[in-house]
């Protein structure tokens, strides 16, 4: 695609979020009370101010769109895969983020923890079984050792909390 | 005078308090060094083993913690693009990319050169300059602080790379996601949405690593590149004394920002380290190559964040007033002791005061040797494959979300905002302006809501004191020359 036409979309884009933001967001998400004295005091005064920055912005993008100059460290980097084979791994690794958020309030940290890292040695092609016992393992159990024993913070273990006796 | 120093050195030279400086400087740097450890965490840890010392012992060992904290931060916003403190944020900028170069060794030991000299320089100036400084830090009012926030903001047309409004549209999502949370003034609602975990805002670690380490970890696992194994080389070689000789000016010019700033209280870090990275990049021979790797840009953001440690104390020991979190746990060991800061411990306890000073300074020699050691161990990391690194990385950076408030939303937040740093690397939208706004944007609101409330809504206050003129005249010159350097080297497409 031209490149000024891409800026140009996502100067539409960017416009758009600016006016969602304005006539949406902050009228539902501004709780402001009914008698400010000085509009500059007013909860609502300096989101608007920013947003009302991003979409300005946003129409500059769209009307006149900056040339950009291809990156030098870009030109020596690797071409990025394309999107349809990007796209499942991106799914993948995201699904694992989330579902390290939705697993630990039941198995804890370190459990999840352990199946993460071996999990994502593998998908980064590691197929040492040892090392990836080692790597999978002592970096969590350390990590747990340390914030609850050391620094005193209770990291969550889930159905084993009975580990804590 | 004489007889205060020589009381000064017998209290201070004993086994016990040379041995604790480096104890805490020491932790201090391991805790800094740890994503989600913060340094007012590690000084709160600490603080219960300082009880049962003596006065000079305990609140030595919490300095050497704050010192050593605050260069342990740079180590893993150097190799893993996780700052463990948002002071050491602005490091990321130019450290990480050094490293992967594979210039990660040398970052270091500028990072540790500069935060040296830095701390140096500062505790020399709290030694000697303490009067002077804490009645100009008094002239600083609310317009006063405004003015020097927004003078600090315009580095983001610095780092916005090649398209000025890509780095708006960036710096206003920052100073979006910044005004989340209860409003200080009518303590209404802002953009919380009936969920109470956003009830005190947007945790700045979480988003830190969220927007920094996280997008590059996705990036990896997306690419076919990753299962052909990527490593950054280590290169051996550090930072030479001409590199640093080279960097100088910006040290010293970050070491007198930091000294300054920090003698304000409620400023802190970060926005020092900005500041003197700003004003490195400005008057750089090669200032486009800030954000892409440029060592003297890591010498200036830690020179400004380490210029404040000594700094800090000024306010704290002239006043009576904590500048910050830490100072405010080292007001309560003070007390905790018997002691009351302000001008009469000045007159009532000089050889405690003195013998404080002269362990502040050793610690300046501690911080250097244990940087260098923990140098050599640490940037090891750097030679492991990133199929390696990667998956143990993003476990620390899970656990030290959740730890800053013992809270599963934080982590929530960390990958939430890993999605957008993602979407801003795809789409080229720089991150680091984000992250400027998202750190100074509430100092900017507060300060601009505080003068209105003297003021009574009247903007004149914004031009009350010659501190004012001065910022805004520095602010205003600031960004004329950055346009004005940016049109040279940018052609405008029509």
């Amino acid at each position: 695609m031209d490149s000024k036409l891409k800026l140009r979309i996502e100067g539409v884009v960017v416009v758009g979020l600016g006016l969602l933001t304005l006539f949406v967001l902050i009228p539902i998400g501004i709780d402001s009370p009914g008698d400010v004295d000085v509009l500059a005091l007013a909860p609502e005064f300096w989101p608007l101010i920013v947003a009302s920055l991003f979409t300005i912005s946003g129409i500059i993008m769209t009307i006149k769109p900056f040339e950009e100059k291809p990156d030098d460290d870009e030109e020596e980097a690797e071409e990025p895969a394309p999107w349809p084979e990007r796209l499942p791994r991106l799914a993948i690794i995201l699904g694992v983020l989330f579902a390290f958020y939705f697993v630990a309030p039941y198995l804890g940290f370190v459990i999840p923890g352990i199946v993460l890292i071996a999990g994502l040695a593998w998908f980064a092609s590691e197929r040492r079984v040892g090392m990836m016992v080692l790597i999978s393992i002592i970096p969590p159990v350390l990590l747990y050792v340390f914030f609850v024993i050391i620094a005193n913070i209770p990291i969550p273990l889930g159905i084993f909390e009975f580990i804590h006796g | 005078m004489v007889e205060n120093i020589l009381e000064a050195f017998s209290l201070f030279l004993t086994v016990q308090n040379v041995v604790i400086v480096f104890v805490g400087v020491l932790i201090g740097a391991i805790i800094g060094a740890i994503p989600g450890m913060t340094t007012p965490m590690g000084v709160a840890l600490v603080l219960p083993f300082t009880f049962t010392m003596p006065p000079v012992t305990g609140i030595l060992l919490l300095l050497g913690v704050y010192k050593g904290g605050l260069y342990g931060g740079s180590i893993t916003a150097i190799l893993i693009k996780a700052p463990g403190t948002p002071a050491a944020s602005c490091t990321v900028l130019d450290g990480y990319p050094l490293t992967q170069k594979g210039d990660a060794r040398k970052a270091l030991d500028m990072a540790l050169y500069a935060s040296c000299f830095a701390d140096f320089v500062s505790n020399l100036s709290l030694i000697l300059l303490a009067g002077l400084l804490a009645g100009l830090a008094l002239k600083f009012g609310p317009p006063e602080f405004f003015t020097l926030i927004l003078f600090s903001l315009t580095i983001i047309a610095g780092v916005s790379g090649d398209n000025l409004m890509k780095g708006i549209v960036s710096a206003s999502l920052g100073l979006m996601f910044a005004v989340i949370g209860l409003d200080i003034v009518y303590g209404t609602n802002r953009f919380i949405f009936d969920n109470w975990n956003l009830l005190s805002g947007l945790s700045f670690i979480p988003v830190l690593i969220g927007l920094f380490a996280l997008p590059e970890i996705i990036h990896f696992y997306t690419q076919r590149g990753s299962a052909q194994l990527k490593t950054s080389p280590m290169t051996g070689i550090g930072a030479t004394f001409g590199e640093f000789k080279k960097c100088f000016k910006s040290i010293a010019r970050g070491s007198a920002i930091g000294v300054v700033l920090g003698a304000i209280p409620g400023i802190g870090g970060a926005p020092a380290a900005f500041l003197s990275y700003s004003e490195a990049r400005r008057t750089s021979k090669n200032p486009d190559n800030f954000g892409k790797g440029e060592l003297e840009g890591v010498a200036a953001a830690e020179a400004g964040n380490n210029g404040v440690a000594g700094a800090t104390m000024i306010p704290l020991l002239a006043l009576g007033v904590p500048g910050d979190v830490i100072t405010a746990v080292i007001l309560g060991a003070f007390m905790i002791h018997g002691l009351r800061p302000g001008p009469l411990l000045f007159v009532e306890n000089l050889p405690l005061i003195y013998a404080l000073f002269i362990g502040i300074i050793l610690s300046s020699a501690y911080l250097f040797v244990v940087g260098k050691f923990s140098i050599r161990a640490i940037s090891r990391i750097s030679n492991v494959p990133n199929r390696i690194l990667y998956p143990i990385v993003l476990v620390c950076c899970l656990f030290g979300s959740y730890a800053i408030n013992n809270s599963l939303f934080d982590v929530l937040v960390m990958v939430l905002m890993g999605c957008v740093g993602y979407l801003m690397m795809i789409f080229k939208f720089p991150a680091p302006p984000f992250l400027i706004a998202f750190i100074l944007g509430p100092l900017l609101e507060d300060n601009f809501r505080q003068s209105m409330i003297l003021s009574e809504g009247s903007l004149a206050i914004l031009f009350r004191s010659p501190i004012c003129w001065i910022f805004w005249a520095l602010a205003i010159l600031s960004i004329f020359f950055l346009i004005k350097s940016r049109k040279k080297n940018i052609p405008l497409a029509g």
